[in-house]
């Protein structure tokens, strides 16, 4: 048996869990072969190593806390087979609330901007300030003025003129 | 006389109300219940309640029970299940009120704080010890640190884990191996 698969197994081997055969084989590999006794060695050590983790030990009114929560429902026990219902409702519930409040707050922020004061370049000239507002907004545009895509937009723009 | 009341026959009378036998019952499975949960959950305090809701869904369950598996793998199946949904709870809970994701690992910590005392010295170490093993058991997927915990504490064989994991046998075997070997290299330099 070739170490790798006598590795693969020190976990079930570890736990007898192995076949009776296969058993006899790792046992017999592990008494041959140094490098795989100290790598089983580890496996072992971490078993030992888990039995640290300390044990804790229940309250003295451990069973009474039981019996009491028992007889008297608590407020989650109320209507326990309808329980799942409760479950499988919440999560729709949250939705629809959150798209309510979304439909609410969009309709209101909708209002505030709609309003003509807002945008008054709708039906009158473009003042200064109103200018820069709307220079200052060029800068979402796929190309804003002074960058390397317009400049190359322009180029394009004025090869397709020449041509012409 | 009492430790002679095989389990079933225990179960059979909890079915018809009777809270002696359901007290015996407790006695028995109490400490390996809810040290099943405090090494799956790595908290003292939630450990405690979620074994008390074990033997609340016992209760609540003698009437249907049924024994076609040993006693012990169905309360075990019953606390495997009840650990999975408190984590994912706690996650869904964790979510909502944008809890630090160590914020557990720091509730344990500050709960087994040793004694500050120069004299506990030895005992802060060992405190220290158990922390970073339960810290790398924390750190396993839940099938994985489940399936390890009912084998190291509960020595209970690979059909047994299987049928309180729901899975196959070699799925066991896998979700073991695998374990191990993670374990391995993050307890590394723990191991005497």
């Amino acid at each position: 048996m070739k170490c790798r698969n006598v590795q693969k197994k020190f976990s079930a081997y570890q736990d007898r869990e192995l076949k009776p055969r296969e058993q006899e084989e790792v046992n017999s590999h592990l008494l041959i072969c140094r490098s795989c006794r100290e790598q089983y060695a580890e496996f072992e050590g971490l078993w030992e190593t888990l039995g640290e983790m300390e044990e804790i030990h229940p309250d003295p009114w451990f069973y009474q806390q039981i019996v009491r929560k028992i007889k008297e429902p608590g407020e989650h026990r109320l209507f326990p087979s309808l329980q799942w219902v409760f479950r499988l409702l919440r999560a729709p519930v949250i939705a629809s609330i959150l798209l309510i409040i979304g439909l609410m707050a969009g309709s209101y922020l909708g209002s505030i901007l709609g309003r003509s004061d807002l945008f008054p370049f709708q039906n009158n000239p473009l003042s200064d300030s109103q200018g820069t507002f709307f220079t200052s907004m060029r800068v979402f545009d796929p190309a804003p003025p002074g960058t390397l895509a317009e400049g190359y937009l322009r180029m394009v723009s004025y090869k397709e003129d020449d041509s012409r | 006389m009492d430790k002679d009341i095989t389990n079933e026959d225990l179960m059979a009378r909890i079915a018809e109300g009777d809270e002696y036998a359901f007290q015996i019952l407790v006695d028995r499975h109490q400490t390996s219940v809810l040290n099943l949960i405090y090494r799956f959950v790595g908290d003292r305090t939630q450990a405690k309640d979620l074994a008390q809701e074990v033997f609340i869904k016992v209760w609540q369950a003698a009437k249907s029970y049924k024994p076609e598996a040993k006693f012990t793998t169905w309360i075990y199946r019953i606390t495997a299940n009840l650990c999975f949904n408190e984590l994912k709870s706690s996650r869904r809970k964790k979510w909502f009120q944008f809890v630090r994701p160590d914020a557990d690992h720091e509730t344990r910590t500050e709960e087994d704080l040793p004694d500050s005392s120069p004299s506990a010295e030895d005992l802060l170490l060992a405190k220290e010890r158990t922390r970073q093993i339960a810290d790398a058991l924390q750190s396993l997927p839940e099938n994985q640190r489940m399936a390890l915990i009912l084998k190291r504490y509960d020595d209970l064989s690979y059909g047994e884990i299987a049928q309180v994991l729901g899975c196959s046998i070699p799925a066991v075997e896998s979700l073991l191996f695998r374990a191990k070997g993670t374990l391995q290299k993050k307890l590394k330099n723990f191991q005497k």
